[in-house]
């Protein structure tokens, strides 16, 4: 299928096409209006692109066979942004390269930096007299009073 | 180190300076200026403040002065970055810019002591607190209470010029300003989020609390930030770069455990 290694990109023209590719759960939900090069209408992930419809198809003009490439939408998914480009020769599908696919590296830092549960033994750390300040939701000016903080201050206070 | 304490915003501020030098008294009066003049401006207790003034309709914000103005797109940045977990408005449309002057007053008092010549110092404003430099002890040991006892400690971290900064915001404490979507779960009882700025481990730390899991999640997908988070059932969560942090040496020697780089790349512009 990649027997392509060009693509011309920006006929006019916009053909319907479908790629079965990400057809499952994610959504294309980008409805702002893009050049035809970028734009890869969606409808059922079955349907071959000669039903596409005779203005959707590309005519060749000359005696090499003209290539046309769509570049999809990038699509959000859970796992990251994917992006296909789907190349037609004289109307029929001659290739789909993925232009951008999931970056799982970057993903697993993503999950990796997520909170999960601790046990407080773990933070249980020496809650030691060198304790300098406390950090906890706001106090008021009165709340101050009965605070640890107040209790660390006053042990240094100088005014 | 000495140690000094005034009221202001509602709250008591504690400072901690290295060196008591001379000139600290000055330094201390630049410092207090600074939470009078942003509490004077922001108050919403204030009835002339400006923030009361464009509140009662009185002034519109498009003719409010560039400190009001600028805090505001500040507010409206961060309601942008956390998805709309922390926010400027209250839920009756009151503007309320509380959630963000607290970090901002502290910040600019740390910029104030350096100015003065204060390179190590700490600066504790109702519990959000900002350190500078490095004392004697090695880090600034922080400790972090417990939510359901605010006598006890969950836990204590060495704070240090590159973690300089943590904040706590709680679920139940008089008189906050943080205003949870009406889907949030409610479990998340506190929240502390220790980072490179205080404003940033300010507003994170409110997010959070304003937008529980998925916020949680969100901000430590995006931001360099230790997280810990503190459920109502006396549970702890707690992220990677928090975990670092409370296992490195008490003189701030990281562990085998990597910090920066766990917390993924910052995306916070």
């Amino acid at each position: 299928m990649r027997r392509l290694s060009t693509a011309i990109v920006g006929v006019g023209s916009v053909a319907v096409l479908v790629v079965g590719w990400l057809a499952g759960s994610n959504r294309f939900t980008d409805d702002v209006p893009v050049a035809p090069s970028t734009r890869l209408p969606t409808t059922t992930p079955t349907s071959p692109p000669s039903d596409s419809g005779p203005s959707a198809v590309p005519s060749p003009t000359e005696a090499v066979p003209l290539a046309t490439a769509y570049d999809g939408q990038l699509i959000e998914t859970k796992y990251g942004t994917v992006q296909v480009r789907v190349v037609f020769t004289d109307g029929v599908i001659t290739d789909v390269v993925a232009l951008k696919l999931t970056d799982t590296s970057e993903t697993s830092v993503e999950i990796s930096a997520r909170a999960a549960p601790i046990l407080r033994e773990e933070v249980l750390a020496a809650q030691s007299a060198a304790v300098s300040n406390v950090s906890g939701a706001t106090y008021t000016s009165q709340g101050y009073l009965g605070s640890v903080q107040s209790a660390l201050d006053a042990a240094g206070f100088t005014g | 180190m000495g140690v000094h304490t005034f009221e202001t915003m509602g709250t008591v501020v504690s400072i901690r300076l290295a060196t008591d030098a001379g000139a600290s008294a000055g330094a201390l009066a630049d410092v207090h200026r600074v939470f009078d003049d942003l509490d004077q401006r922001f108050s919403l207790y204030a009835p002339e403040s400006e923030l009361s003034l464009i509140v009662a309709g009185v002034l519109p914000l498009s003719h409010a002065g560039p400190e009001m103005r600028g805090a505001y797109t500040d507010a409206l940045g961060w309601r942008e970055r956390t998805n709309g977990a922390f926010t400027p408005h209250r839920p009756d449309g009151v503007l309320d810019l509380s959630g963000l002057i607290k970090g901002v007053a502290v910040e600019q008092a740390g910029l104030v002591l350096e100015r003065h010549g204060h390179r190590v110092f700490s600066i504790n404003a109702g519990g959000d607190i900002l350190t500078g430099g490095v004392p004697a002890e090695g880090t600034w040991i922080t400790g972090i209470t417990d939510a359901a006892d605010r006598t006890r400690l969950l836990t204590s971290v060495g704070l240090t010029p590159d973690w300089p900064a943590a904040a706590t915001s709680g679920s139940a404490e008089r008189g906050n300003h943080i205003w949870r979507r009406p889907d949030t779960d409610r479990s998340f009882l506190q929240a502390t989020v220790i980072a490179g700025d205080i404003v940033t481990a300010d507003v994170l730390a409110t997010a959070i609390i304003a937008g529980g899991r998925p916020t949680l999640d969100h901000v430590t997908d995006r931001f360099r930030i230790a997280a810990l988070v503190q459920l109502a059932d006396g549970a702890l969560l707690a992220n990677p770069a928090f975990r670092a942090l409370i296992a490195r040496d008490p003189d701030g020697t990281p562990s085998s455990i990597p910090t920066a780089s766990a917390a993924g790349s910052s995306t916070q512009s």
